[in-house]
């Protein structure tokens, strides 16, 4: 069973050594901080578009550098084939909902297009419009995060941002450590659940029992997280941490010139799809 | 050769900030090279806290005021912080989940290194020893979460070797550990101490295990001041009396070889091992016949010790019946953990189930208390099937009492935690109050009415859980693992309690994976394996027999010891220590 088990875990530990990757699959070799970097000024600027032809291009060019440049499982692949497109068209229907209907330009052709008519309520095309674009603006932004989200590791993440940004390692590695305290947390929220489903203490229904609920589950989750956290930060002082004011990296995280180059270049993009994004309206 | 003392206690009391008095209190002791000393004591004399002192987390750390000294490796550990003391002090604590910090094996070790500031090449070095050493070289890959609890705790042995400490503390290493666990950090702790390569002081309750490895123990008292300290032999054997008069633990082996001498037969020194036992029985000529069972129950569960389907016993109606129960984990095509289980309990007994960790064991019961889900129709308790039953009908007939007791506890004061399981069942209020306050003096929480219930102790905590648990007048209860990550004082003290209340009528279903208490107090053992129940039967038989080993559990002391008796044939189902002849009754 152990053994099962550990083949399993080997094959998705996003914290043990990766395995190496394709050369191909660049993203995965490039510093954590300039992935980050690289998509930043793009995410700023898609907030204040309010066309449909940047947000959409920002979105194609993240999904392509995904394809070519990580190495995706096969579900991810299909989730983002398939569930960027139906979630921004689900999306679009939300917003377009909440559009205020009198700040549309009446006069346009797609105003009198009405897709559904509830009573004196319409929903337009015009509105259905301004709320997908308003979704693609939310897909395009997370599709650019997951340029580096997709591709780094926690762990890479905490050497890049104590060896290159110069973060005190006290923060970055409590931060990780703390990162572990989340599925913890999860098991012990359904634990305390069960516990009082048991009593039968959870048997109201609506908002007021579901906030009153919340709290009663809170009290012992935050106990119990205040006792780990403290047993946790006992462990590691007893293992030196914080015991000079750097610590021995095992693995260098390094700013090459091909950062520097995947950086410029996508600034240099960022600036010529904005560019065409103004000459298309 | 008179080495300097790695280790020096000088009248070291520690008060933690908020308690009256001082536990330990004045502590003066030497540990030197290659020592391997166990530290003993009755619950809250403060063995715990005196290990945090060991490195300086007390007082660094930890809200405590130290008066005395601890010197270590003659720094005193008021001036200098944790981080220097801890590469001459090396720590492994209780829990095993609280110490990992990283996210696969070698990376764990490698990080205390990695703080003091070694170079990686020689962090590697020292990383792969350390996991050689505890066997998990080969699993450095890994993440820490998918290793066994045995596994976590032997690789946080494997961490505080890596700081090349030469004094390694470990704070009660086996408590939260299945017996496979416990053999596992044993067998590691063995040869650590064969090697003599470092001195290691080791707070622990399991004496079972720990005292084989073990040559000198210190004793604090209630007060937390030292009232023996020398070799094992002396003061294990010599002042055991005197010890157990203070609360403190003694190894099974010791117990039962006390209990013998008061009953006549003539034991030259007190045993402290099973094997040591066996020789000490083995060489008296006769022996007094061990106690019977009643030999109602044996009769009973006898037969349906063959079959597990047959009604458990004729005299008794069943309290729960489970025909073909399976369930699986996680949602339709998660794993199945229960597999097709079969299990008839009768109305009156105490059952444990036992087996190792992720048998199915925990899963069982929750399906049986309608905890989660089982299949309708698979489990009937008292006529009710628990899956499609509302919680307050539930209530009525099972109570189910949860690991950590501070899950179920929502109200404010312990009064009003009962108050509300009264309102549930629609007690009218006048009636209530006279309710809570039997209950409260039953379970002895008279005076702590007001109390919140986080604030309780550990054993006072369990005792309202149970408390809780029955306010309905349930006839049923079960217990996951009421003893887990519990000292034996206050495991014996809650099995007690359960004892009282079966012989009142109460059925009880305990999970354990202690052994020696399921011998002491259980009328039956259903023992699993791989979400099946291999064989349920009464207790005496099942521990007697191959079971136990067929699951991959190991027989507890007494039973180890005379299971092998060659002389004394009729003595070799004796597994529980009320089994052992009483004083007055001995053969001549």
């Amino acid at each position: 069973m152990s053994t099962a088990a550990s083949t399993v875990a080997a094959s998705r530990n996003p914290y043990a050594e990766q395995a190496p990757v394709h050369p191909a699959r660049f993203l995965h070799r490039l510093n954590p901080l300039g992935k980050l970097a690289a998509p930043l000024p793009a995410m700023i600027l898609i907030v204040f578009t309010r066309d449909l032809a940047t947000p959409l291009a920002f979105a194609v060019l993240a999904l392509v550098l995904l394809f070519v440049g990580a190495r995706l499982p096969a579900p991810t692949v299909a989730a983002l084939v398939v569930g960027t497109p139906v979630g921004v068209a689900i999306l679009g229907v939300t917003f377009g909902v909440w559009v205020d209907a009198s700040r549309l330009d009446g006069a346009s052709a797609a105003a009198s297009v009405v897709l559904i008519e509830v009573g004196d309520w319409r929903f337009t095309l015009a509105a259905y419009l301004v709320g997908l674009t308003t979704a693609l603006r939310v897909a395009a932004i997370v599709l650019l995060s997951l340029i580096a989200g997709l591709t780094t590791t926690g762990p890479e993440l905490v050497r890049a941002l104590v060896q290159n940004l110069r973060v005190p390692y006290r923060l970055g590695y409590t931060a990780l450590a703390a990162l572990r305290f989340v599925p913890r947390f999860r098991h012990e929220l359904d634990v305390i659940r069960a516990a009082h489903r048991v009593r039968g203490i959870d048997t109201g229904r609506g908002p007021v029992a579901a906030v009153r609920r919340s709290i009663s589950y809170a009290v012992p989750l935050l106990a119990s997280a205040i006792r780990h956290a403290e047993r946790v930060a006992l462990a590691m002082e007893a293992r030196a941490f914080g015991a000079h004011d750097t610590r021995t990296e095992r693995i260098a995280s390094r700013w090459r010139p091909r950062d520097s180059a995947f950086v410029a270049l996508f600034w240099l993009v960022t600036a010529a799809i904005v560019w065409w994004g103004l000459l298309v309206v | 050769m008179p080495a300097a003392p790695l280790l020096e206690l000088d009248a070291v009391r520690i008060r933690h900030s908020g308690a009256t008095r001082p536990t330990p209190d004045g502590v003066s002791l030497d540990v030197r090279a290659g020592e391997v000393v166990l530290l003993l004591g009755p619950s809250g004399c403060g063995k715990s806290t005196l290990t945090l002192a060991l490195d300086g987390l007390v007082p660094h750390a930890v809200a405590a005021e130290l008066a005395g000294t601890v010197r270590v490796a003659g720094l005193d550990t008021r001036e200098h912080p944790v981080a220097e003391l801890s590469e001459h002090v090396a720590m492994v604590f209780q829990d095993p989940d609280a110490q990992v910090v990283t996210g696969s094996v070698l990376d764990e070790v490698a990080f205390g290194p990695e703080n003091l500031l070694l170079p990686a090449e020689t962090v590697l070095e020292r990383a792969e020893r350390a996991l050689k050493l505890v066997g998990l070289w080969d699993r450095r890959d890994d993440n820490p979460d998918v290793l066994s609890g045995g596994g976590r705790q032997r690789l946080a042995i494997a961490c505080a070797l890596a700081l090349a400490s030469p004094v390694l503390v470990l704070d009660e290493p086996t408590a939260n550990l299945d017996p496979a666990g416990i053999d596992e950090v044993y067998a590691v702790l063995r040869e650590l101490a064969n090697e003599r390569d470092h001195a290691i002081v080791l707070v622990e309750h399991n004496l079972d295990s720990a005292v084989d490895i073990v040559d000198r123990v210190v004793v604090l008292d209630a007060a937390g001041r030292v009232v023996a300290d020398g070799p094992v032999a002396e003061v294990l054997r010599g002042r055991a009396e005197e010890l157990a008069s203070l609360g403190v633990w003694l190894p099974v082996s010791t117990l039962a070889g006390m209990r013998l001498r008061e009953a006549g037969v003539p034991m030259a020194t007190l045993p402290l091992t099973p094997s040591e036992l066996a020789a000490a029985l083995e060489a008296v000529d006769s022996l007094p016949a061990p106690v019977p069972e009643v030999a109602e129950r044996v009769e009973g569960a006898l037969a349906s010790a063959r079959s597990a389907s047959e009604p458990a016993s004729a005299a008794h109606p069943p309290a729960i019946t489970v025909r073909g129960c399976s369930v699986r984990r996680g949602g339709r095509r998660g794993p199945v953990v229960v597999d097709e289980v079969d299990l008839d309990v009768a109305s009156g007994d105490f059952l444990a189930i036992v087996g190792t960790n992720g048998a199915g064991k925990t899963t069982l019961v929750q399906a049986i208390a309608g905890v989660i889900p089982a299949p309708r129709g698979t489990v009937d308790v008292l006529g009710m099937d628990p899956s499609s039953a509302t919680a307050r009908e539930r209530a009525r007939r099972i109570g189910f009492v949860f690991q950590n007791p501070e899950h179920q506890f929502v109200a404010h004061t312990v009064a009003d935690e009962l108050d509300l399981g009264f309102r549930l069942q629609g007690v009218p209020d006048d009636e209530r109050a006279a309710e809570i306050e039997r209950v409260l003096h039953r379970f002895g929480l008279g005076e702590l009415r007001d109390q919140h219930p986080f604030l309780l102790s550990g054993g006072q905590k369990r005792r309202l859980s149970v408390g809780t648990a029955l306010v309905a007048g349930a006839p049923v209860l079960v217990l996951d693992e009421p003893t887990f990550g519990q000292d034996r004082a206050r495991a014996s003290e809650l099995l007690d309690i359960l004892g009282r209340l079966n012989a009142e009528g109460t059925t009880v279903i305990i999970v354990t994976h202690d052994l020696q208490l399921v011998a002491d107090h259980a009328n039956r053992v259903a023992v699993m394996q791989g979400g099946r129940i291999i064989g349920v039967g009464p207790t005496g038989e099942v521990l007697a027999g191959p079971l136990i080993e067929a699951a991959g559990l190991r027989h507890p002391p007494l039973a180890r010891a005379t299971r092998s008796l060659v002389r004394h044939p009729e003595w070799q189902q004796v597994t529980r220590m009320s089994q052992l002849p009483r004083p007055g009754r001995a053969a001549a």
